[in-house]
């Protein structure tokens, strides 16, 4: 289970994350919506420790990712995959997807290569393993990404506004994906502006505005008009998103 | 390298050939050509040995260069402070000085190396100081999301930074790194004053033996500056395929 | 050798190498940036021929040694021309030349960071050639030349050291006379070497300052 307990995080004088408290448990599917700046993708970066935190305490399992010495047990728990993909420019897709199997969870290299292949295969990527990441499509990279993201094994994965730097026909393949992976029993944490896709996966829905935890609702309750949208700031949030 | 042409010319001065011909009756460029065919063989031993002498270094360029640039990335401050010495000492000192260090200072240390030896280690000192900044601004030039997506994976920092870092660091450095081998190739002519007869060496064996030192150094001159040239072409060419697709990547 | 250690004399024999190349550096600095200038004022007037030549020959020096180039005037010219030619006069006439191949792409560069568009306005005002090169083109090309001129000059400064192999006495000249007469070769050439790098942080700080003063004068221009 994650655990955030009064998370603060400041920029400067910015304070982007101000006092969040939120729990994830196996299995579940959260997505965190809010405008762009509201913090949401800092609470990811915070809970994979990207990003040091101010004041508080993130658990993965147990795991204080603000302690060194468990960050990386944390860590080997989650997997992220990132709004621009980042992957390893000079490496095949295959090897990127390999990599961290074999680097650190030790891994054979053989073994971990069949399970790659199997993972590329798996969306629909089996036949552009070799490829370089300059030579894919910005879906077709970030459905490598995914695929480093679950070579690992993840308990929860962590996804940050993946399909933000994506056209709308590369969003639905990727969307397909994910959809995909839910039916699976994977925990995913889902940072995103497709307010649709979102509604249609998840089980809790947390709507941060300025740094603040301002609802932490079941899906349906939070979309319902004396539910979620009882609040003004999610319902200017939500007519807002319908107009785009 | 024997032409059996008409004069056969004994020198004391010179050890490694005592017997040349050269002709004085044809002028002009026949005249170039024919006076330096008989010294061609040597010509080239000198140029392969400039050769050998110049891959080396710049391995051994980027190797010290790598150091330094991973030193002064790195977060200790005793560790940044030496690189910076080291970059701003051996940028700011005449190679010349630096080579009779080594040359005259060894031996002292008790090490016996050769002309060879000592003009490689000399090099890769004088050329690790110029591929450090070059590397350096390699590693500065990767996105940050890489690094970040090598830590969220667990990847140690070492294994961060010799299977990601590096290796990118490294591709987008060819075409600098390129100029560094080139001023290695032009800096490695110095070493014909500690005896080594690389190319401008073996040049001034072949202008003391013909007596034509105006021919034998501008053919040098010009040897050395198409080598360049054509190098400079090659390693654009390099640069633009290792980093097809990288580069925009990155 | 009877004298073989150090001596209170050794210190005017260094500052008397150093003289001698610092003289060399400075006389052939400048020379080579009046020289490297006026070449790159030809390139601006389309003279026929001569930008073609001019191009040649600075990409022949700058990309062969120059200590092939120190042969060349100083063992190839005498031979050729049946001439006397001296150390000191072939470090000269090689250090000014090499400098000025350089100063010339520099200038050049420095040129064409300028935009097109000032200079045809200027031509458009009825400045006439000459006018436009002294009021528009120079400030700013000296300006933005500054920089690059000094990592020059201080690499320039380095390669005088080369002169030494020709027999001319300068610093490096000095460090080979002493080391083979003390045997101490760390301690000549550590000396050596620091007196080098002494002239080159001089030199760096020196251009550093001009261009600070140079930049901040021409700042509103945006540049």
């Amino acid at each position: 289970m994650i655990r955030i307990e009064n998370l603060k995080k400041a920029f400067g004088k910015v304070t982007v994350l101000d006092g969040i408290d939120l729990s994830i448990e196996p299995g579940e599917v959260v997505s965190i919506l809010g405008s762009s700046g509201s913090g949401k993708s800092t609470l990811i970066r915070c809970i994979n420790g990207l990003e040091r935190i101010d004041a508080g305490r993130i658990t993965v399992d147990d795991f204080d990712v603000s302690n060194p010495k468990e960050l990386a047990e944390a860590r080997k728990r989650s997997g992220t995959v990132f709004q621009l993909f980042n992957l390893y420019p000079h490496l095949s897709a295959l090897r990127n997807v390999t990599l961290a199997p074999v680097e650190v969870l030790k891994r054979n290299a053989a073994e971990a290569e069949k399970e790659g292949r199997a993972l590329l295969e798996s969306v629909g990527l089996g036949d552009r393993a070799d490829a370089y990441p300059a030579q894919l499509s910005g879906g077709q990279r970030q459905r490598v990404g995914i695929c480093r993201a679950l070579a690992m094994k993840p308990r929860y994965l962590l996804l940050d506004e993946v399909t933000s730097a994506l056209d709308p026909e590369m969003t639905a393949e990727v969307l397909e994906i994910l959809a995909d992976l839910t039916g699976r029993g994977t925990t995913m944490i889902f940072v995103t502006h497709e307010v649709a896709f979102a509604r249609s996966i998840s089980d809790r829905i947390v709507f941060l505005d300025q740094g603040r935890l301002l609802v932490d609702l079941p899906c349906e309750t939070f979309f319902a008009e004396d539910g979620g949208m009882a609040n003004a700031r999610v319902a200017q949030f939500l007519s807002k998103m319908r107009k785009d | 390298m024997r032409a059996g042409r008409s004069i056969a010319l004994t020198t004391a001065r010179d050890a490694v050939e005592t017997e040349i011909g050269f002709t004085r009756t044809v002028a002009g460029l026949n005249l170039i050509v024919s006076d330096l065919a008989p010294h061609i063989a040597l010509l080239a031993q000198g140029a392969l040995l400039t050769v050998e002498v110049c891959v080396l270094a710049l391995a051994g360029a980027v190797v010290v260069g790598a150091a330094i640039a991973m030193m002064r990335a790195s977060g200790s401050r005793l560790l940044r402070g030496i690189a910076t010495v080291y970059v701003d000492i051996f940028r700011n000192i005449p190679f010349l000085v630096q080579l009779f260090f080594f040359y005259y200072g060894l031996p002292e240390l008790g090490i016996y190396v050769d002309a060879f030896a000592t003009g490689v280690l000399a090099l890769s000192i004088a050329g690790g100081a110029f591929a450090s900044d070059v590397i350096r601004s390699g590693i500065l030039a990767i996105d940050p999301g890489i690094v970040e997506a090598a830590q969220v994976y667990g990847l140690s920092r070492r294994t961060t930074f010799l299977k990601i870092v590096m290796p990118i660091a490294l591709r987008l450095s060819v075409r600098p790194l390129g100029s560094v081998l080139i001023n290695l190739i032009l800096t490695s002519s110095i070493l014909s004053t500690i005896t080594l007869n690389e190319l401008t060496g073996s040049a001034k064996i072949v202008a003391s033996q013909t007596f034509r030192p105006f021919e034998v150094y501008a053919v040098l001159l010009l040897a050395y500056a198409s080598l360049t040239y054509l190098l400079s072409i090659a390693i654009a060419r390099f640069h633009r395929r290792l980093n097809r697709g990288v580069l925009e990547a990155v | 050798m009877r004298y073989a250690d150090f001596g209170p004399h050794d210190i005017v024999l260094l500052l008397n190498g150093l003289g001698v190349s610092l003289t060399l550096f400075l006389t052939t600095s400048l020379v080579g940036v009046v020289l490297g200038a006026l070449l790159a004022v030809v390139r601006y007037y389309r003279v026929l021929v001569a930008r073609e030549l001019v191009t040649f020959v600075t990409e022949m020096l700058k990309n062969s040694p120059v200590l092939v180039q120190l042969f060349l005037v100083f063992f190839g010219i005498p031979a050729l021309f049946k001439i006397d030619v001296t150390p000191f006069e072939a470090a000269f006439f090689t250090l000014a030349l090499n400098t000025a191949a350089f100063v010339y792409v520099i200038v050049v560069s420095a040129v064409e960071s300028i935009d097109r568009e000032q200079i045809e306005a200027g031509r458009v005002f009825g400045l006439t050639r000459w006018q436009v090169l002294r009021h528009v083109i120079a400030p700013q090309a000296v300006a933005f030349a500054t920089g690059p001129l000094t990592a020059l000059l201080v690499n320039q400064l380095q390669v005088t050291s080369l002169i030494s192999v020709i027999g001319v006495v300068d610093l490096t000249k000095v460090g080979d006379i002493l080391n083979m007469r003390t045997l101490k070769p760390f301690i000549v050439w550590t000396v050596v070497g620091v007196l080098y790098y002494l002239a080159a942080k001089i030199i760096a700080l020196a251009g550093g300052f001009v261009e600070r003063r140079l930049t901040a004068h021409s700042a509103w221009k945006g540049l």
